[in-house]
C-alpha cells in the first residue's frame, strides 16, 4: 500500500481506496479479515483513528462488515454491483481522456480513432 | 465509547493559576495527546492522572472501575497498570542503569528485566554492557530513553508520558511512535496512550484523539480525523480577507494574502469568495485554538 502525505487525499481515503481495489478485484476475497485497525496502523506508520476511519469508510459502502469484537470481515460482493463499480470507473477514465483531448484540440473523429487504434493494439 | 480515564470536577489552584476540567474523557484503546502552551496546565494534568500528585480537588476514574482513594490502594493494582514519565527526572542521578533495573524489579511485579536490557541496548542508550553507567553521565536524550526503557519494560494498560518527544532526536521520536504503536497493537484495544507534547507535527502519526488544554481549562478536543473535518484552512489573496474574516475562526495575514481556519458549519459564509479550502494539519488546529484562547483571556480581540 503506497500513502502520499502530501497528496491534497485524507489518508483515511487514500486506505480505503486502495482496500476498495483489492476487494473489486477480489485479492482480498469474502469472509476475509481486514488487518486489526491497530496492526495496521502499526504496519503503515498512520494513527489508530485513521485506519479506522478508512474501514468506517468501507463500511459505509457496503464492501466490508464490522463482526462484533472481531474486526471487519469482507462481505459477499454481488456480481452486478462489481460490474457496476467497474463500469463507472470506465466512464470516469473516458470522462478525464475526453476533457485531455479538448485541452489538447482533438476532434471527435480523432478521439474515435485513437481509442480504435489502441484497442487493436495488444496487451492493453 | 470507552474510556481508560474519566476526569470529573478537576480543581487545582496555584498562585495566580487554576486547572479546572469539569469533565474530560480519554478514550480507551487510542493515543491522546495533551496540547497546550508552556504553563497551560498540561503536567499537571497528567501528573494527576498519573497519580503523581495528589492534592486537588475532583475525582478521576480508572479503567470505567477504580476511583482515585482506590487507585493507592495496593490490592486493586491500578498503580501497577500505569507506566509514568515525567518532564523532571525522577531516577537519582548516581543511580546506574543496573540499580534501576533492580529497583524497578522491586517496584512493579510486572517488570521484565530482559526486556529493560533489550530496549537499553536497542535504544543505544548505553553502548555495550555498560550498566554501571550513571545517570549523572547521560545527556538528556539517553535520559529519556532510560525512562521510556524502564516503563516499557512493564506490562502496563495506560502510559502516562509527560514531553516524551522533547529531548529526543528526530530518529529516536520516530522510534517513539513505532514503540506507541506497537503497544497499542499488542493490547489490542486495552491499552491506552496519553502523552503531552509540542512536538505536533512529529508526533501526529500518532494522535488518534486530541485534547487542546488553554489556562487550565480544555480549549478543544476530539478525534484528530473528526477535528479536521470541523475546522476548514482557508487561503486567499489580499482583495478577500475582509470578507472573510467575520467567517473565519483564526487569521493571519502577509503581504500576498491571508491563511486562516474556518469552522465547517460557517463555510458557507464564504460562498462567493476566491479561496482555496484544504485539509488542516492537527498541528494547524492546535496552534489556531492554542492562539485564539490566550488573546480572548488577554481580552482582545480574536
Amino acid at each position: 500500500m503506497i500513502l502520499l502525505q502530501n497528496s491534497g487525499e485524507p489518508i483515511y481515503r487514500q486506505i480505503a481506496d486502495q482496500l476498495k481495489e483489492d476487494i473489486l478485484t477480489g485479492k482480498l476475497k469474502q469472509g476475509e479479515y481486514l488487518p486489526s485497525i491497530r496492526s495496521l496502523a502499526k504496519d503503515l506508520k498512520i494513527s489508530v483513528i485513521t485506519t479506522m476511519k478508512a474501514y468506517e469508510l468501507l463500511e459505509a459502502e457496503g464492501l466490508v462488515c464490522a463482526a462484533q469484537g472481531k474486526g471487519f470481515l469482507v462481505n459477499a460482493q454481488d456480481s452486478e454491483m462489481l460490474k457496476e463499480q467497474h463500469i463507472r470507473r470506465v466512464e470516469s477514465s473516458l470522462l478525464e481522456a475526453i476533457s485531455a483531448a479538448k485541452i489538447a484540440g482533438m476532434t471527435d473523429g480523432e478521439l474515435e480513432e485513437m481509442l480504435r487504434t489502441l484497442l487493436t493494439m495488444e496487451d492493453v | 465509547m470507552e474510556s481508560v480515564i474519566e476526569v470529573i470536577d478537576l480543581k487545582k489552584r496555584f498562585k495566580g493559576f487554576t486547572l479546572d476540567i469539569p469533565e474530560l474523557k480519554i478514550p480507551k484503546g487510542f493515543a491522546t495527546a495533551l496540547i497546550g502552551e508552556n504553563g497551560a496546565g498540561k503536567t499537571t494534568l497528567l501528573n494527576c492522572i498519573a497519580g503523581v500528585r495528589l492534592n486537588y480537588k475532583g475525582h478521576i476514574r480508572y479503567f470505567e472501575k477504580w476511583q482515585d482513594e482506590e487507585r493507592d490502594r495496593e490490592e486493586n493494582g491500578v498503580r501497577e497498570q500505569i507506566g509514568y514519565v515525567g518532564s523532571g527526572l525522577y531516577f537519582l542521578p548516581q543511580w546506574d542503569i543496573g540499580q534501576i533495573e533492580k529497583l524497578s524489579g522491586l517496584l512493579f511485579q510486572n517488570f521484565h528485566p530482559e526486556r529493560y536490557r533489550e530496549l537499553c541496548r536497542e535504544l543505544a542508550i548505553v553502548s555495550g554492557e555498560t550498566s554501571g553507567k550513571k545517570v549523572s553521565e547521560l545527556s538528556d536524550g539517553n535520559r529519556m530513553k532510560l525512562m521510556l526503557a524502564a516503563v516499557f519494560a512493564r506490562d502496563t494498560s495506560l502510559l502516562a508520558l509527560d514531553e516524551p518527544a522533547s529531548p529526543l532526536d528526530p530518529v529516536m521520536r520516530e522510534r517513539l511512535c513505532e514503540m506507541i504503536r506497537e503497544y497499542l497493537d499488542q493490547g489490542n484495544g486495552e491499552r491506552s496512550v496519553l502523552f503531552s507534547t509540542h512536538n505536533i507535527s512529529d508526533m501526529e502519526n500518532v494522535t488518534d484523539y486530541a485534547v487542546i488544554v488553554e489556562q487550565g481549562r480544555v480549549a478543544e478536543q476530539g478525534f484528530v480525523e473528526d477535528l479536521k473535518e470541523k475546522y476548514v484552512l482557508v487561503k486567499g489573496e489580499t482583495s478577500a480577507v475582509e470578507a472573510a474574516r467575520p467567517a473565519l475562526y483564526s487569521i493571519s495575514e502577509s503581504r500576498y494574502g491571508f491563511e486562516g481556519l474556518c469552522l465547517s458549519e460557517n463555510l458557507d459564509r464564504l460562498a462567493g469568495l476566491s479561496v482555496s479550502l484544504e485539509r488542516p494539519s492537527l498541528f494547524q488546529i492546535s496552534v489556531a485554538v492554542m492562539k485564539r484562547n490566550s488573546q480572548i483571556k488577554r481580552g482582545n480581540k480574536a
